[in-house]
């Protein structure tokens, strides 16, 4: 599933991000690389998604939260 | 003796706290080469050897194409610093140290600083900085930015790498085509080098009450909101005794340096540049400085406690329909008090273009100068729920120009393809420190003032010469020529001329609208001492009214107003975007654009009014 579709709490592991070379760069350099553990914080309709993971509070806008494959734990 | 060393860290690595606290009032702000990012240099000396410190720009990595990366990229590569300072986050290590593994493949001399020990130590976390240093052959400081000591400790390493500097000896990480492989083999690196060192735990996250309170989507906006305006408020207090030392200056110097100066004969015109245009230069930029010094402190605690970044949070999905992005939000509500502190809180945004492009937006927001003259001039001509109506429509078409410049200047500023959503880590609610907040504030400030001292001073030259009059009356001077010459053109925009006049004073200053038209209806006084002692001498509203309702049309006020309210802001405002930005191409750009949206404004309003009053 997409990390936009994942609900509160829920926790899991990146499967896989795809996106342009300027994205990738960019997310993964805050942490964001498949096989991260992650934990989704909260994520409101309209609002960006937070994930917490490597010990790190993250704020992912909508669009880019949607390049973001998961799997549940 | 002399040295040079760079700092290297990610975003809340505390770079800037420790940049600041090492070089003290030594610091000078640049432009990199050919570039708009901006450059921070400084200095300290240590045991009589000087060391000069550059900043380095950028975000979360170095493989970016952004310009702040590869500035640092080749400042790093060209050698131009001895020691490269790189900072990472005790207490996310694993995450920080990212920044560490860009650099290793560069091979220069470093030294790694664990900045935030005490946040790690608090979090329960050990971190086991002997074992690093002997993995990475390169010295590593454990370190606590708000810690003295630790400064003393940071500069006597900088002083002994400079003599036997030490190079990684850990194979840097695999290079990789693939982007995707090239980071998990960047994070394997890092995960190899921390495996004894320290543990990185996978914990289960929970928000503190706080917290839940501000990520909600409706309460947290409305606290956010709150926030903003109370923080206004304070900006305002801290900038109240300045202003008032400032306010002094005209009143204080004039008399004296006229006197002084007639004394010694002096011919009068240049007698009133220096006992009237020059001290009030002084005054407009010393009011521009302690309102940056103001915004400073308040955004700095803002931002150093965690606020900001819950701020950008919320309004991020509002903001990126303008294409920009949710840290744009606290600038933006800073423009409705004023619009220099609006265009000094973009700094908070990473991105240039971007940044520019919030400027712009910012710059529609009409600021408390304008909200303090619109009701009374609406009042001269028009009943209270008419005013009302007029801030209705005012409110209206700020939104509506937010919209236009957005289209108008994001496609150049902000392309869709290069536009950065926001990715951004909300960090722990820290306390502020106080004393570091102020500092950079007042070192802020400082600059600006040095800086937009030059530019008021030139088009105040500017204006004194075109509103000079040899008897005072406003008839002689350029301005009512010009003015006269001019009005079957700006009548069309709907401005006679000397409405025109008080429009084009507007974007000097908007207090010096009201003198302005006073000296244009009533010509009791000169043009210029309209303009430049619109504070110390208010017009007789009440008076002016009268004779403005007889002379003016409703439908020319209400054009008027719709023009002065959405044409540039005033000239420090301008001053400082130019200041903020660097680029005075798109400073200009800019303005250029709002002086035509304000002319086509009042074109527009005029005719449709003049339709049915």
């Amino acid at each position: 599933m997409k990390l936009t579709e994942t609900k509160a709490d829920m926790r899991g592991r990146i499967s896989a991000v795809s996106g342009d070379n300027h994205f990738m760069n960019r997310i993964s350099s805050i942490g964001i690389t498949e096989g991260t553990p992650f934990q989704t914080v909260r994520n409101d309709k309209k609002m960006p998604v937070l994930v917490y993971l490597r010990e790190t509070l993250i704020s992912l806008n909508r669009a880019d939260a949607e390049r973001i494959e998961v799997e549940k734990q | 003796m002399t040295g040079s060393i760079a700092l290297l860290g990610q975003p809340n690595s505390g770079k800037s706290t420790i940049f600041n606290n090492l070089t003290g009032a030594r610091q000078h702000v640049g432009n990199w080469a050919g570039k708009t990012v901006e450059k921070n240099e400084g200095s300290f000396t240590y045991q009589g050897t000087k060391y000069t410190v550059t900043d380095l720009p950028g975000s979360y990595g170095l493989s970016g194409n952004s310009d702040e990366e590869i500035i640092t990229t080749d400042f790093i590569k060209s050698g131009s610093s001895d020691l490269t300072v790189v900072l990472v986050d005790a207490s996310q290590l694993e995450r920080s140290m990212f920044m560490l593994a860009e650099f290793a493949r560069l091979d220069k001399p470093a030294v790694l600083v664990l900045n935030m020990m005490d946040v790690a130590k608090e979090m329960g976390k050990k971190v086991d900085a002997e074992a690093l240093a002997k993995k990475l052959g390169i010295p590593v400081l454990p370190f606590n930015a708000t810690d003295s000591r630790d400064y003393e400790k940071l500069k006597k390493l900088i002083s002994d790498e400079l003599k036997t500097p030490h190079r990684l000896i850990v194979p840097a990480p695999a290079e990789q085509a693939d982007v995707k492989a090239d980071s998990k083999s960047k994070f394997d690196w890092i995960r190899e080098l921390l495996s004894d060192v320290t543990k990185t735990e996978e914990s289960v996250y929970k928000m503190s009450k706080f917290d839940r309170v501000m990520t909600r989507p409706i309460l947290g906006k409305i606290i956010c909101i709150g926030v903003v305006l109370v923080a206004f408020l304070v900006a305002m207090l801290i900038m109240m005794p300045f202003m008032g030392i400032g306010q002094m200056i005209p009143t204080l110097l004039h008399d004296p340096v006229d006197k002084l100066l007639t004394g010694w004969n002096v011919h009068p015109w240049i007698v009133s540049i220096f006992s009237m245009m020059i001290p009030n230069v002084l005054y407009f930029t010393i009011s521009m400085a302690s309102f940056v010094f103001g915004v400073n402190i308040v955004f700095g605690f803002l931002e150093e406690t965690g606020f900001l970044a819950r701020a950008a949070y919320q309004f991020d999905g509002l903001l990126s329909k303008l294409g920009l992005q949710g840290k744009a939000i606290c600038p933006m509500l800073m423009g409705f008090g004023c619009t220099i502190g609006g265009a000094c809180g973009t700094r908070v945004m990473d991105n240039w273009g971007q940044r520019m492009l919030a400027m712009s937006i910012v710059w529609a927001i009409p600021c408390a100068s304008i909200w303090s003259i619109i009701p009374v001039i609406s009042g001269m001509f028009f009943t209270w729920w008419q005013t009302m109506l007029v801030c209705i429509g005012i409110l209206l078409y700020v939104v509506v120009t937010m919209i236009v410049v957005s289209k108008v200047f994001s496609r150049k500023l902000a392309p869709v393809e290069n536009r950065s959503g926001m990715i951004m880590e909300l960090p722990p609610y820290h306390k502020a420190h106080w004393k570091h907040i102020i500092k950079e504030a007042f070192f802020k400030a400082w600059d600006i003032f040095k800086r937009a001292l030059g530019t008021v001073t030139l088009v105040s030259i500017l204006f004194y010469v075109l509103s000079f009059s040899k008897d005072g009356n406003v008839d002689n001077s350029l301005l009512y020529r010009v003015g006269t010459f001019i009005e079957p053109v700006t009548r069309f925009f709907g401005m006679g001329w000397q409405t025109f006049m008080a429009f084009v004073s507007g974007a000097f200053a908007k207090e010096a609208v009201l003198g302005t038209l006073n000296a244009v209806f009533m010509g009791n006084n000169s043009l210029m001492e309209a303009t430049f002692f619109a504070k110390t001498a208010p017009a007789d509203t009440a008076l002016l009214g009268s004779v403005m309702s007889s002379a003016i049309a409703p439908a020319e006020a209400l054009a008027f107003m719709f023009a002065t309210t959405f044409n540039i802001p005033c000239l420090m405002a301008l001053s400082t975007t130019y200041k903020e930005s660097h680029s005075l191409k798109w400073t200009v750009k800019v303005a250029l654009f709002y002086i035509c949206n304000a002319l086509v404004l009042s074109c527009i309003v005029y005719h449709i009014a003049a339709l049915f009053m």
